[in-house]
């Protein structure tokens, strides 16, 4: 039991926060914001410094890195608001791809992934489905040898420029049931693929992709593939765990900084009690969210039971502090923080995108209590 | 980073529950796990079986005879023994005056007063809150006056938890009104049988007997009783607040409660169904879930922290807030579970072995009470809007 970072994780969250405070300053990333919500140019800059590569296994042109260091990495792109899609594609879609795919597809795409050169992310949301990973409607079947996908999926990161994707389609079964569901990887350039981009409320960018009977490649089998699209979806929310405790951290010190400053009543706002109260409160909601980020991360390598159940528990927590700490940073700003110009703002959208993602706090304290046992505790 | 414990802690933790598996009595856990009144012979008997072990003081270093385990360890035994239905150690004497006598007393006091704690043997409780003196604790008026060898005690003292069983009180008292309050304020041990101290109950709202007021006139303390310099008890004092720990969260004691309601909402009814099937009810304990898993994240960070010799992470004072909310919150939710049935005020049902017959269930019983009783935790030990505004100030630096 250990909390402690390595030098090596240390030095590459130096890196990262280097790199993030010189080159992806507020400016920058408005004009990255402002021009779409994704730079070809800034993930160059990330792929420089490794970071693409950072899950991708040695042998495949990756750093083999663990999930602590994708932690790190994801705390110090929440600091600066960085709205690339780093852990859509270098965490979670190269995630599955090093974990599933048959060898040849490793080679043909997990060099590219690090080298910065192919965007594939995961393209798994469908509009009856929402945080329920089972409802596939998509199919897949397969055509004299060539799998076929069908379908529409929804709100894919960066999806209008993605090169792949990796998509979860229904090979047999009824609509909810878990087995019967496939992972294939298809390419946005292969016949029957439409997309219609666009930007999201935190700056980023998403898309609306169709697929008619688009050639595709099978990643999982419709044995395993709910079991792998469950555990790339963990590795999603664990990374926006982090990437919250970065964002909040930020958002918390320079609200911190703004209570100092501002001035009201002949006195700086900070002296006034009330609002120190809610200081306290929104320091509780940070470092109990970043407990349980951390806990998300410990627990990833565990059976799929276990994992899923503390990446719920955490989840929860950080639904529930990422709100209390946005909203609240933004009420100690006054009317400041609802200023497209100022900082704050930002951060909140940020903030209130992330609950939103890949199951908010209603539906994973379902999830908790759903799968509640007689103990529990880090180690029930 | 890692979330295991070494094979060294597991192996030690194996060993502590071994030991409290054969030596903590079965009527006393049996208590404990349900909530029935502990007598003072319940606490002192398990407080004597843990000082013949020498783990009374499990928390004291080896130099003054405790076991010398470091911040791990003590959580395992604490997490250990709150499992089994341990009753909570009386802090007072093992954890809060011990460590001001180790690290203030002269050798001489040191094995006067340490050994009896050790052993169990003596009872101690603490005297600080006054009536006019809550939060504002350096305001305290009980007066001693130096009279050769020996200081004259004047005034009162309240909230003194369990001090009508108590051998010896540790009181902060005023010795001078120069300067700021906080520069004449002495740290004195006065033995509970001098003549001129009377013990009055205050009754809480739950009909029990905690906590009393405890009356000084003219009472004789002999100056050796003074720990360390006369008018530097608010440094002491200080000390001894910095020494109350991680255990402050009391996160074991919060997991074996949860059992607890869990076991209360799976035998309570709603309609004809087991209450913990009722999805409303049912997500209340989720969420406490996940707050208890939270605030045992934030416990271990805190302790690992303790145990690597590093600073000491800057979230101690979340744990008080944290830990007492979590406290409440369960009390609340055994109460809501027995719905109308922890109604019925029947005061001897709270006694192990009562032959009446319960309403409604045995569980029932004690839930409105301990309900009741703990609303104390949000205010004792600096209320928790006095550890906001500490914790503002820190990160203020305003």
């Amino acid at each position: 039991m250990d909390f402690d970072f390595t030098e090596e994780q240390e030095q590459l969250r130096d890196a990262v926060r280097k790199w993030v405070a010189r080159s992806y300053a507020f400016e920058r990333r408005r004009a990255i914001v402002k021009a779409g919500g994704f730079s070809r140019e800034a993930w160059g800059e990330m792929a420089e410094l490794g970071l693409m590569g950072l899950a991708i296994p040695e042998a495949h042109g990756g750093m083999g890195f663990g999930p602590v260091e994708a932690m790190v990495v994801m705390e110090e792109l929440g600091r600066g608001i960085v709205v690339e899609p780093y852990a859509a594609v270098a965490l979670v879609a190269a995630g599955v791809l090093a974990r599933h795919a048959p060898e040849a597809v490793r080679q043909q795409w997990l060099p590219r992934i690090a080298a910065g050169e192919a965007l594939v992310v995961l393209a798994h949301q469908e509009r009856e489905a929402r945080y329920m990973l089972r409802h596939v409607t998509a199919t897949a079947r397969q055509d004299g040898g060539q799998w076929r996908v069908s379908g529409a999926k929804s709100i894919v990161p960066v999806g209008d420029q993605a090169d792949a994707y990796v998509v979860p389609a229904r090979v047999s079964g009824q609509v909810d049931d878990a087995r019967g569901i496939a992972l294939l990887l298809v390419e946005r350039g292969a016949a029957g693929v439409t997309t219609r981009g666009y930007p999201t409320q935190d700056g980023g960018r998403a898309a609306e992709v169709r697929f008619e009977e688009a050639p595709a490649t099978l990643l999982v089998g419709p044995e395993d593939g709910h079991f792998a699209l469950e555990e790339a979806v963990d590795v999603a929310i664990a990374a926006g765990c982090a990437e919250a405790v970065g964002a909040m951290e930020q958002l918390f010190a320079v609200t911190v900084d703004y209570l100092n400053t501002r001035k009201q009543f002949g006195v700086p706002i900070g002296t006034f009690q009330a609002l120190r109260h809610r200081v306290a409160d929104m320091k509780m909601q940070l470092e109990l969210g970043r407990s349980m980020s951390y806990f998300a991360t410990l627990k990833l390598g565990d059976d799929p039971a276990q994992r899923r159940r503390a990446v719920s528990q955490a989840k929860v927590q950080l639904g529930q502090s990422m709100r209390y700490v946005g909203q609240q940073a933004i009420q100690l700003h006054g009317g400041i923080g609802i200023t497209d110009e100022y900082v704050a703002g930002h951060y909140f959208k940020r903030l209130t995108c992330l609950e939103l993602s890949f199951g908010d706090t209603l539906h994973h304290l379902g999830e908790v209590s759903a799968r509640m046992q007689d103990t529990a505790g880090v180690f029930a | 980073m890692d979330l295991n414990f070494t094979p060294e802690e597991q192996a030690f933790r194996a060993e502590i529950r071994a030991w409290v598996r054969e030596n903590l009595p079965r009527d006393i856990s049996y208590k404990v796990q349900n909530a029935l009144r502990l007598t003072k012979d319940d606490m002192q008997r398990w407080a004597r079986i843990l000082g013949k072990k020498g783990w009374h003081g499990w928390a004291w270093p080896k130099e003054f005879g405790g076991p010398g385990w470091n911040a791990v360890q003590r959580h395992l035994f604490e997490e250990e023994c709150a499992l089994a239905g341990a009753p909570r150690i009386i802090p007072f004497g093992p954890v809060m005056v011990a460590p001001v006598i180790m690290a203030f007393g002269t050798p001489e006091q040191q094995q006067r007063f340490l050994p009896g704690i050790m052993s169990g043997d003596v009872w101690w409780c603490q005297g600080y809150s006054e009536p006019g003196s809550g939060s504002d604790l350096a305001s305290l008026k009980t007066r001693a006056e130096r009279r050769g060898d020996r200081y004259i005690v004047n005034g009162q003292k309240t909230w003194t938890t369990l001090g009508q069983h108590a051998d010896w009180i540790f009181c902060l008292v005023r010795t001078s009104t120069e300067g700021k309050p906080q520069t004449g304020i002495s740290f004195l041990l006065i033995d509970m049988k001098s003549p001129g101290i009377t013990v009055r109950p205050i009754i809480t709202i739950d009909g029990e007997h905690e906590v009393n007021e405890v009356f000084f006139d003219n009472v004789e303390v002999p100056v050796e009783n003074l720990i360390g310099e006369e008018n530097k008890g608010w440094t002491y004092a200080k000390y001894l607040l910095a020494h109350e720990r991680t255990n402050i969260a009391d996160v074991n004691r919060a997991k074996r409660e949860l059992e607890r309601l869990k076991r209360i909402a799976r035998a309570e009814r709603s309609g004809g169904r087991p209450l913990i099937d009722d999805v409303r009810f049912r997500d209340q304990v989720a969420q406490l879930e996940v707050d208890i898993v939270a605030l045992e994240m934030m416990v271990l960070r805190v302790l690992s922290a303790e145990r690597g010799g590093k600073k000491a992470l800057d979230v101690a004072g979340l744990l008080k807030i944290r830990g007492s909310e979590i406290q409440q919150r369960y009390t609340e939710l055994m109460m809501q579970a027995c719905g109308p049935y922890a109604l019925p005020f029947i005061f001897e049902a709270m006694e192990a072995g009562w032959q009446g017959d319960y309403v409604g269930a045995m569980h029932c019983a004690p839930v409105a009470g301990t309900y009741f009783n703990y609303r104390k935790t949000t205010i004792y030990g600096g209320s928790n809007e006095v550890q906001r505004n500490i914790i503002a100030q820190m990160t203020l630096g305003v």
